[in-house]
């Protein structure tokens, strides 16, 4: 297997990527969070399903090269943040374009926390593993403090004043440079080390089958662990008490009210409970950069920028609103194809720096399906590729 | 058990919806609201379920206790947990939810070890609910849409139960079936205060009423009462009793109600 540096994946605005549609979402297929039959065989097929799954996640980085992995973990890295906000728009209705924000609330929290306080930076020099948590609970935090507009404000009206977080992120880390890093050269972040294994080891001592597992397979396997951990918590939520409230709010608010159904408060949750998200996949986005936390030059451009918050709303709409399976396929379309179509042509991801600015780059290739898959998918099935999944799922039983 | 004391609404700033109204719920009892277009009914519910802010509206004075707990003070969702359940106006069922959905909304302030008997009572009550519990609640019909929503608010087992025009837009048959589905619930123990247009349906299935004209209450006493009052007859009742089973019925001596004095 190759071992390939991330960088030389790495997109132009490093706020697309993507590939990967493995996962199956079976738990719920509606993606509404409809209770499921008890049905034991069924049930034990699930868990087998989810075994299989497991055991393939395990064996792909022996088998797979090195760029194909860094796509993986990119794709994985915009489906955790996906499934945050298919979670507030799809199950709550409430509409986020600040979802970039808490990217980069996550990415500094894990920096500033993690790193220790040297070269004029401010840094903690927490355990990492520690410092994930507390950055992704930071997240939510600052989500919930979003509590007092969140609460009270509805569609466009709410997607207006998420954006100035954008805004709001992009100034602050422009001005606090010993916390976010200079705009021209960042900070670094440690890699994540858990027990004594160092998740970011790039000279590899530990071999499997021959294969030396080194930065790119063991990030895999964290993405890939994360990844579940992110789905089956996101299914708990959405099929459980918290979801129904949600789509209750979502449906109709004056009959939640009525229902017992805090209205200001759940829609405050769910922001907070996006928010974490996000701020994990802002966390997994400084690992996947070899632990570089670099702020933006310009607002709409780059990791934490307007076009990256748009990126993931793409994800959910293509994905289909609320589905969390849809979400990961969403976050394969958007984040996946600018990296995987020069892979596929040419056997080098890298050409995606190299294309031209007039040509049509992998990125602009990118831009222009995703675009034309909204019009289609608003047009054609509201539902997103999920409902579209279920529906030839669907036939192919009956025939 | 549930009081109203007193209580005045206002819209804005302008507009005063409820003037003074007083009356009382006693356990296990059903109370029909009565009134024309735009007399308070409605507001009169919010005041109690505490959602007039849903509609701007607020409580100027007054105060609607339960069981001695002031309700004006607390917000809708601790009303809820002190089961006190509203059906609002028009059903409002969650359209995308399933049926089985909708149901466990209802139950989300339930205690529970209240929810498995609460279901089995909403299932007994709406059997057509069990059937369809699948469904897309906005698929159902009218009347099964209704059922849904008196269901759904019986899931957290109410002591008092709200219910604002259940037999709105529905067939002759359907509302005798929801006059029918009413009595049953108060059966159960749970007191209904019940809004409704049609005069005829309400006094037959309540125990007392109250009358409101433009905010104000007007008449109150029984049922049967009310429904022998030429002023109801003439203003709710198309000018004579129109129940089938009261024509074989002697004839009443009619007596004019005084005033609800509080």
């Amino acid at each position: 297997m190759s071992e390939t540096t991330r960088a030389e994946a790495t997109g132009p605005t490093a706020g697309a990527t993507g590939v990967d549609a493995a996962e199956t979402d079976s738990a719920a297929p509606d993606g509404q969070g409809g209770m499921p039959a008890v049905h034991p065989r069924r049930d034990r097929r699930r868990w087998l399903l989810w075994g299989a799954l497991v055991v393939v996640l395990f064996l792909v980085p022996i088998y797979l090269p090195g760029q194909y992995l860094i796509v993986s973990t990119w794709v994985m890295t915009g489906a955790v943040g996906a499934m945050g906000l298919t979670m507030l728009i799809g199950q709550a209705g409430q509409l986020s374009l600040a979802h970039s924000f808490f990217l980069l609330v996550g990415g500094v929290s894990y920096t500033v926390l993690s790193s220790d306080g040297t070269d004029g930076f401010v840094g903690l020099g927490l355990p990492t593993a520690l410092s994930l948590v507390l950055a992704v609970a930071i997240s939510a935090a600052v989500g919930a403090a979003f509590a007092p507009v969140s609460g009270r404000l509805t569609g466009i009206y709410l997607g207006v004043a998420s954006l100035s977080l954008v805004f709001l992120g992009w100034w602050l880390a422009r001005v606090l440079p010993s916390i976010a890093g200079s705009t021209s050269s960042g900070r670094y972040a440690d890699d994540l080390n858990l027990f004594g294994f160092d998740f970011g080891e790039k000279s590899p001592t530990l071999a499997i089958l021959g294969v030396p597992i080194g930065q790119n397979e063991r990030l895999f396997w964290l993405y890939a662990a994360l990844t579940l951990i992110a789905y089956f918590v996101a299914r708990g939520a959405v099929d459980g008490r918290v979801g129904r409230a949600w789509r209750a709010v979502r449906d109709n608010e004056a009959a939640a009210t009525v229902m017992g159904v805090s209205v200001v408060r759940q829609k405050s949750v769910a922001f907070a409970v996006s928010s974490a998200y996000a701020g994990l996949a802002g966390v997994m986005v400084v690992w996947w950069y070899d632990g570089l936390l670099k702020p933006d030059e310009a607002v709409d451009s780059g990791t934490y920028s307007t076009a990256v918050a748009i990126a993931y709303l793409a994800m959910v709409v293509i994905g289909g609103l609320g589905s969390l399976g849809g979400a990961i396929v969403g976050a394969a379309v958007v984040f996946g194809t600018p990296l995987i179509i020069p892979l596929l042509s040419q056997g080098d991801s890298s050409a995606v720096l190299s294309s031209g600015g007039t040509a049509f780059s992998p990125v602009v290739i990118t831009y222009l399906a995703y675009g034309a898959l909204i019009v289609l998918i608003v047009l054609f099935e509201p539902g997103g590729l999920a409902a579209l999944g279920r529906r030839l799922t669907a036939r192919l039983k009956r025939s | 058990m549930l009081k109203i004391e007193n209580v005045s609404v206002r819209y804005g700033r302008a507009v005063q919806a409820l003037h003074d109204v007083s009356f009382d719920v006693a356990d296990g009892e059903v109370v029909a609201v009565l009134g024309s277009n735009g007399a308070g009914k409605s507001t009169l519910l919010r005041a109690i379920s505490a959602t007039l802010a849903l509609h701007r509206g607020t409580v100027t004075s007054g105060s609607v206790t339960l069981d001695g707990t002031r309700l004006d003070t607390l917000d809708p969702a601790a009303i809820v947990r002190r089961r006190l359940m509203q059906v609002p106006e028009g059903r409002q069922v969650f359209g995308r939810m399933t049926v089985e959905e909708n149901l466990r909304v209802g139950g989300l302030a339930a205690e529970p070890k209240r929810r498995a008997a609460a279901k089995a009572r909403v299932h007994e009550l709406f059997p057509v609910l069990a059937d369809r519990s699948a469904q897309p609640a906005g698929l159902l019909s009218g009347g099964e849409q209704q059922m849904l929503a008196i269901g759904r608010a019986l899931m957290c087992d109410p002591v008092v139960l709200l219910l604002d025009e259940p037999s709105l837009g529905l067939a002759p048959q359907l509302i005798q079936r929801i006059g029918r589905i009413v009595t049953e619930i108060n059966a159960g123990g749970t007191a209904v205060v019940l809004v409704e247009q049609n005069a005829s349906m309400a006094l037959q299935v309540s125990h007392r009423a109250v009358v409101l004209e433009v905010g104000r209450l007007a008449l109150a006493g029984s049922s049967a009462e009310l429904a022998a009052s030429e002023d109801v007859q003439r203003l709710y009742l198309g000018g004579h009793a129109d129940d089938a089973h009261e024509t074989d019925a002697p004839a009443r001596p009619r007596r004019i109600l005084s005033a609800w004095k509080g």
